[in-house]
């Protein structure tokens, strides 16, 4: 386990790397096996893909929280409140909030576990984990987190440690998305859940037209405009059309050992939270 | 057969309300709202005589009959403050009140938490103290509206907005009191001289068969001019 306290160099870590699945996963495993993989649309080879994924959110870190408010009209904050009571949090409760950013979740848990319980925020990216850390300092938050520097295929933990465990718009940057839900499946207790709360598919048709519209020719303007960094923000949009669809991802969750899985769609499917148990 | 089709059409509302609300995420729109507003108040809270310690980790359910999903409040407190947590779950309750915003409102007119349960207008189940805790804490909070806008507006603003809500406020109570006088008395006095539809039904029908009587008379008296005629 590696405190971010330490402030270790991303670099010095494995690195989360995007590939691609377009809900197929044949397709993940294709591009792996020639050595090759996907940042957002372009094929790349996987060693450069660790410092470019790295790149997008050194660089988007700061502006994080201003971006999500603007680019979701705030309504991230309605779907982190849905997973926190999905998640059936209780007093005493060990929660590992992965990819856990600036630390919206772990705000929520923290005041739930209590002081008898822990909250864990990890993240692979140094400078989202020190904008997180400060952050939650400046609430008051300091009693029961603690701030890990993890890659999610490779967590950092014993066994069965998590009641609950949430990954909240991470899963889509991680290279080996079956060897972090393997790994999650490892760290979490017996009765324990997985929470992932992603962008998804749309039902419909037409709020996928607009959304579409919406993700490639508006937000990397206001990626520009605001975090002056427009490429991230294309590489946002794109990833997210590469990420697996609802039904996909609930397979996955079968294959990596999660039971009792399921899914739910919110604002038409724009976002999915999907959710299993480990018994 | 219609049982089964009402049993299905119950069951296909239930799904798509429970769709609908979780793509509007309306909950979660009203915690948020609770939760801002209950901390505000909070923070504006001058009886510091106030304690949390016995609701400290303690979470209360409140399943309204006007709401289709609950609300919980858990409690978290620290050295110098105390946040209420609103979220949408009945999963980890200490307590759960099941009742009506009516009832919720004379529990605000200091009427007894036991005494609405005597009235089975309040289903408790659980710790109650922690409902008496919650209902102690609502009612014992300070918050002294004016000195807290004079903060923002400044004191002569205030003191006019106060006076002219006051006057305002004077003014609705004194409508809302006549219209209520009003609707009484129609209740009572002009309500029993209107026409029912009932017997507007009656008399129309009695109308129709008086007519139809004087047709017959009418055609009887031509048929005897007629007789009479050719004679």
């Amino acid at each position: 386990m590696s405190s971010s306290d330490k402030n270790p160099q991303a670099s010095d870590l494995p690195t989360n790397q995007q590939t691609p699945t377009d809900g197929d996963t044949s397709a993940d495993n294709s591009a792996e096996s020639k050595g090759t993989t996907h940042f957002g649309y372009k094929t790349i080879e996987k060693d450069d893909k660790i410092s470019m994924v790295a790149g997008v959110f050194h660089s988007v870190a700061k502006q994080y929280d201003v971006m999500n408010d603007l680019m979701s009209f705030g309504i991230h904050r309605l779907w982190k409140r849905f997973t926190i009571d999905a998640s059936g949090v209780r007093p005493g409760n060990t929660v590992l909030d992965l990819a856990g950013g600036t630390g919206d979740l772990t705000a929520k848990f923290s005041q739930l576990v209590g002081r008898e319980g822990k909250v864990i925020l990890a993240d692979i990216n140094s400078s989202m984990l020190n904008v997180g850390r400060d952050k939650l300092r400046d609430k008051g938050l300091v009693q029961n987190i603690e701030y890990v520097q993890a890659n999610a295929e490779y967590l950092p933990f014993e066994e069965n440690t998590f009641d609950i465990v949430t990954i909240a718009f991470g899963l889509r940057n991680v290279t080996d998305k079956d060897k972090a839900l393997r790994s999650i499946y490892s760290v979490l207790k017996p009765g324990g859940r997985l929470l992932i709360l992603e962008f998804s598919k749309p039902e419909h048709e037409l709020l996928n037209k607009a959304y579409d519209f919406y993700s490639f020719n508006i937000l990397p303007k206001i990626g520009e405009l605001v975090a002056k960094d427009g490429a991230s923000y294309q590489y946002l949009a794109e990833s997210i059309r590469m990420h697996p669809d609802q039904e996909t991802l609930k397979s996955m969750m079968d294959n990596a050992g999660f039971e009792q899985t399921s899914f739910k769609n919110l604002t038409g499917g724009v976002v999915a939270l999907h959710k299993g148990y480990k018994f | 057969m219609r049982a089964l089709n009402n049993q299905a059409f119950t069951q296909i509302s239930t799904q798509l309300n429970s769709k609908l609300r979780d793509s509007l995420l309306l909950p979660q729109v009203v915690t948020a709202t609770l939760e801002l507003i209950m901390n505000k108040a909070l923070a504006l809270n001058h009886n510091k005589a106030i304690s949390f310690a016995e609701l400290k980790q303690k979470t209360l359910t409140l399943e309204l009959a006007e709401l289709s999903f609950p609300l919980s409040f858990t409690v978290n407190t620290s050295d110098s403050s105390a946040v209420v947590i609103v979220r949408s779950q009945t999963d980890s309750s200490d307590c759960t009140i099941k009742t009506s915003i009516k009832a919720l409102k004379k529990l605000k007119a200091k009427q007894s938490l036991t005494q609405l349960i005597k009235q089975d207008e309040l289903d408790v189940s659980g710790d109650i103290k922690i409902a008496q805790q919650f209902t102690h804490i609502t009612q014992s909070l300070a918050i002294d509206w004016q000195s807290e806008l004079a903060r923002h507006l400044g004191d002569v603003p205030t003191h006019k907005l106060l006076q002219f809500s006051d006057k305002i406020s004077k003014s609705i109570s004194a409508t809302a009191k006549q219209i209520e006088t009003d609707i009484s008395e129609y209740l009572v006095h002009e309500k029993r001289l209107l026409v029912t539809i009932s017997e507007v039904t009656v008399f129309n029908r009695q109308a129709k068969e008086l007519a139809n009587e004087v047709n017959v008379i009418s055609a009887r008296i031509d048929q005897i001019f007629a007789d009479l005629a050719e004679k």
